[in-house]
This record gives C-alpha cells, structure tokens and sequence, in this order.
C-alpha cells in the first residue's frame, strides 16, 4: 500500500508543474456550474409560469437538482476526457511510458497507477458535481420538507459510473492511437456515431439492442430531467425498472475496458 | 561468478522482418561490452528487450544470474535510444521523477547534473534544451544513484566533438570505478577506445562475441624506411617469421607470421646489418577495417 502511494506521488510529480493540466482542471471544475447556471437561468425565465410554478418543474430544487446537475453535467463529459487523452497520450509522445518501465517500474505498475489516475479524477469531478447539485439545491429554496434534500442522490453515482466508462473509453483510445490530436478527434467522432446509431436504430428500426451500446448505456443511467409534469409514470417505471440492467452492462463496460488496456500494456511492444 | 547479463536464444520479429535471431551471449562483471553493427543490425531491439520495452519472440534472459524483474532495473542506469523526458518540466524535476521510480535519493539530483555540466540549466525546462544537452542529461539520470551496471545506446548522438570526447572520458572513468558497461554503438572508433569484450550483430544475427582480441582480429605490422632502399628491402627478407612485405613509396609494410616484434629489436636487428632507419612505426588494424572485414565475409 506504501509502495502505491510512493507510486501515485511519482504521478503527481508529474502533473505538479504541467500548466495544461491546471487549466484543463480549471476549465472543468468552472464550466459545470457556470453550464448548469445557464441552463438554470434559461429553465427558469423562459418557460411559462403556472400559479407561480415553472411548466418544467423546478429541476434546480431538491430533490430533482440530484438529477439535473448530473445530467447537465453528462453533456460535458468529453472535457475531463479530453484531460485523460492529454495524460496519456504525453507519456507516449515522450516516450516516458518506456522509460519508466527502464527506470524500474513493472508494466502493471504503470497501467495501475495510470487507471486509478483516471479514478480519482473521476470522484474528483463526481465531486464537483455534487457541489454544484448542492449549490443549486440551496439556491432555489425550493423544498422545506425535512430529509427531501438528499433523497435522488443516487444519481451522483450514477454519474460516477457514466463519467469512468467515458474517461475509459478515452484511456482505450488514447492507448491505441497515441497521439492526442488523433486521439481525441477519434473520441469526437466515436462519439457522434454512436449517437447517430442510437437515434437510427431507436426511432426508425425500433431496435432496442442500440440501447445497450457502450456511451448511450452510461447515458441512459441519468435520464432527461426537464418537463417532469410531461412525463408519465409508466415512463418513470420503466426506467426504474431497467437501472439495473445499464448500470450492470455500463459496469461491464467498465470492467472489460480495464481488462483491455492492462492486456495490451502488459503484452505488447511499447 | 554469474555474468551481469546472460542472453539465451533471443529472437524477436516485427512482422516478417527478423529483428533478431537466435542471439546468445554473456557480458561479463566488470566489462565494458560493445554491441556492435551497423544501422538497423539489432542493437537498441535486442537492449529494449532485455529492459522489458519489447517482448521477445523466443529466449529468455537474465540479470545478474537471475530471471528479469523490475527491481533489477532500478540497479542499472539506462539510456536507450534517444532522452525521453516530460518536456514541460526542468532537468530537475525530470530526475526528481526518474530518481523516485529508481529509488534513489534526490540528493543525488545535484552530483549527477554537475558531472554532465547541466547544473546551471537545471530549472530550464527540457524542452528548452539543445539536442547535445538532452543527450547529457538522459546520462545523468543513468548516473543517478551510482548504478554499478549502465546501459548506453548511442551515448554520444547530437554531441559535438567535444562533448564526445568528454562521454568518452566518463565511460573510462566509470570503467575504471569497475563498473560494468554496455555500450550499443556504430561509431567503432568511439568503442575500440573504451570496450573489452564486444557482440557484433549483422541483420539480427551474432557474428561474433567475445574480448575486443579474440573477436576481430586486429592484425598488427611495423612500417619502416631508409636512405638505402633496396638495401633495406634485402636486410627485411633475413628477418625471422616474416610473412609478407609490401613497398608503399619509400615505406615498407612488414607483416609477421608470429606477433610482431618490438619496434626497438627491428632497429637495433637493421642498424646491425647496416641500415640506419629514418622511419619506424608499429601499426595496427583499426576496429574499423576489422569490423567491415568481418561483416563482408559473413555477407559474402
């Protein structure tokens, strides 16, 4: 455990002075509540008011706040995925993924430090997430109710979850192309295809299979937060019913992304 | 004793191109071993897989008597290939890096930078250096800790004269602390200078291995002249073991079927017989044109 925690302080020294990274940190930890702000704001004067209450619903107040911060905070994902690409793709261009294989590090070593990397970087950002729910919880006032405010938190570890498959996503790519550029515009794209495929295959084949795929699945455990009054139960039921199942495939996903990128690290040239 | 590094049977392909075929050999405690061949002959494949970058195809190796693991790599200080460090950090948080994965002290950051004369441009970040500084400072993190076995691939490339006569240097001096080197090169002027045992590698395969003598012949003649020419060429048939004289201008070449003789017994045997020498020098065959004489008649 001590050899680990020398290991990840190895990591730290190397992002400590990397400017990008601070930045890149920065930008993130600003845009999800600066995102969530805007959509807070547009949510709350641009729809009609009912005998004072917003036609959406108040998805800023507790409890839906649990919902609708994550969910927002979903369509910024490909920002800490970006970070991820730089990390990893720095090591290659530099070619210091080999030498710190030759200055004495195992090739599991390398691979586990950089995927808890990309763990903590992740609770790290679930945790901005989780400030930002609770800013905009406090913010809206909208519920006395005692105990109201945390329930739905459950969609933070949802969140969790949705944001470690798409940053491992992002390890996988970086891994296998090499060069950020390259890298982060394959992850554009893959990103835009697979949505592309899921809106084909849901609304014109009526195939359910597109469901399951391996960003929409992360998606789907976060559902769309705004015009509660619009959606009926059977609706809210349904989704109940199959959190479950994506959570468990979306952590499958999880598991064989992890598998692939230590397989290839372990047995291939580097 | 077991030897630094043993080589069993190591072949490696990259697709259908053989990178190295069936290579066997031991380097010695204490040696400084040359890995000879030309580009492209194995040299950085064959130290990337004994530094578990690449995966060999067939063979195995061991360090220090004993299968490889990464606690054997924190012990030898290698350069392999070309500097690779975090460009957007200074020389010294670079080591700061390599000094923490080799676990050695950061105290040591200081010592290795001035050896390498790097100490004043130790906050300059990497990116800034020139290609002769990178190369230095990739031989300082080697250094780093005092390793007793180094590794170095192309140590000299992007150094100017000067800076390949002071890695030079270094070498001898770190061989003369009995340190064992491994020294991957194809400039053989820059290995006959500091190696005593050498691999030579053509197209993947091991030619030869063994001391720098035994494994390429470097075959040694006495150049000698005089006022009296034809004179001399008369005394030079009477010398005992001579195999063959060739004449170049006034000069002959003398070679011996035995070891040459002292230059001193030559003179005093010609001066005896009459002949007064204005010219004497013992030569020898570069590691160069034995080199290339070995590596044609393997082609050939």
């Amino acid at each position: 455990m001590r050899d680990f925690l020398n290991t990840l302080r190895i990591e730290w020294l190397k992002v400590k002075y990397y400017r990008t990274f601070w930045i890149l940190l920065a930008v993130i930890v600003v845009c999800i509540p600066a995102f969530n702000y805007v959509i807070y704001d547009f949510t709350d004067n641009n729809f009609p008011k009912i005998n004072g209450q917003n036609l959406l619903g108040n998805p800023f107040s507790f409890p839906f706040v649990w919902n609708t911060v994550p969910y927002n905070a979903g369509i910024l994902i490909f920002m800490p995925a970006i970070l991820i690409i730089t990390l990893f793709t720095n090591e290659y261009s530099y070619r210091t993924h080999r030498q710190n294989i030759i200055d004495g590090w195992s090739r599991n070593r390398f691979i586990a430090v950089k995927l808890t990397e990309v763990f903590l970087l992740t609770i790290f950002v679930t945790g901005v997430v989780a400030l930002t729910c609770l800013y905009f919880g406090w913010l809206t006032h909208k519920t006395s109710e005692p105990g109201v405010g945390w329930r739905q938190t459950r969609y933070i570890l949802y969140f969790f979850v949705e944001m470690l498959d798409y940053s491992l996503i992002a390890v996988l790519f970086a891994m296998l192309i090499r060069r950020a550029g390259l890298a982060m515009g394959i992850f554009f794209l893959y990103m835009i295809i697979e949505q592309f495929v899921v809106s084909l295959g849901r609304n014109k084949y009526k195939v359910t299979w597109v469901d399951y795929l391996p960003e929409e699945v992360a998606d789907r455990l976060i559902p769309q937060p705004f015009g509660r009054r619009m959606i009926t139960p059977v609706n809210n039921a349904l989704w109940e019913k199959h959190v479950p199942l994506y959570l468990s495939i979306a952590l499958l996903y999880i598991i064989i992304y992890i598998f692939v990128v230590s397989w290839r690290f372990r047995k291939s040239d580097l | 004793m077991a030897p630094i590094l043993s080589l069993k049977n190591i072949s490696k392909s990259y697709g259908r191109i053989k990178a190295l075929q069936d290579v066997s050999f031991d380097v010695p405690d204490g040696s400084v071993f040359g890995i000879l061949g030309p580009n492209g002959s194995g040299k950085t494949t064959l130290l990337g897989i004994v530094m578990d970058v690449l995966v060999t195809n067939a063979g195995s190796y061991r360090w220090f008597g004993n299968p490889p693991t990464e606690k054997q790599r924190k012990k030898i200080g290698t350069l392999l290939e070309t500097p690779n460090f975090y460009h957007y950090l200074s020389a010294k948080h670079n080591l700061e890096i390599a000094a923490a994965i080799k676990q050695k002290p950061v105290s040591d950051i200081d010592r290795v930078l001035k050896l390498v004369r790097l100490y004043e441009r130790k906050d300059s970040k990497f990116q800034t250096y020139s290609l002769g500084m990178k190369q230095r400072l990739a031989i300082a993190a080697c250094l780093l800790g005092d390793p007793s076995v180094l590794v170095f691939d192309e140590p000299t490339n992007g150094l100017d004269p000067s800076g390949i006569a002071e890695i030079r240097e270094l070498i001898i001096e770190l061989a003369a602390a009995g340190k064992t080197i491994i020294l991957a090169s194809h400039l053989l002027a820059e290995v006959e200078k500091v190696c005593t045992h050498v691999a030579i590698l053509q197209q993947g395969v091991l030619i030869k291995s063994g001391e720098v003598s035994s494994a390429l012949s470097q075959e040694e003649w006495l150049e000698l002249g005089s006022d009296e020419t034809e004179k001399l060429r008369e005394v030079l048939d009477r010398i005992p073991g001579v195999k063959e004289i060739i004449r170049s201008g006034n000069h002959f070449q003398v070679f011996f079927n035995t070891p040459s003789p002292e230059a001193s017994w030559l003179n005093r045997f010609c001066f005896e017989q009459g002949i007064v020498l204005n010219y004497l020098q013992p030569r020898k065959k570069s590691l160069e044109s034995a080199f290339i004489e070995l590596t044609n008649n393997v082609s050939n």
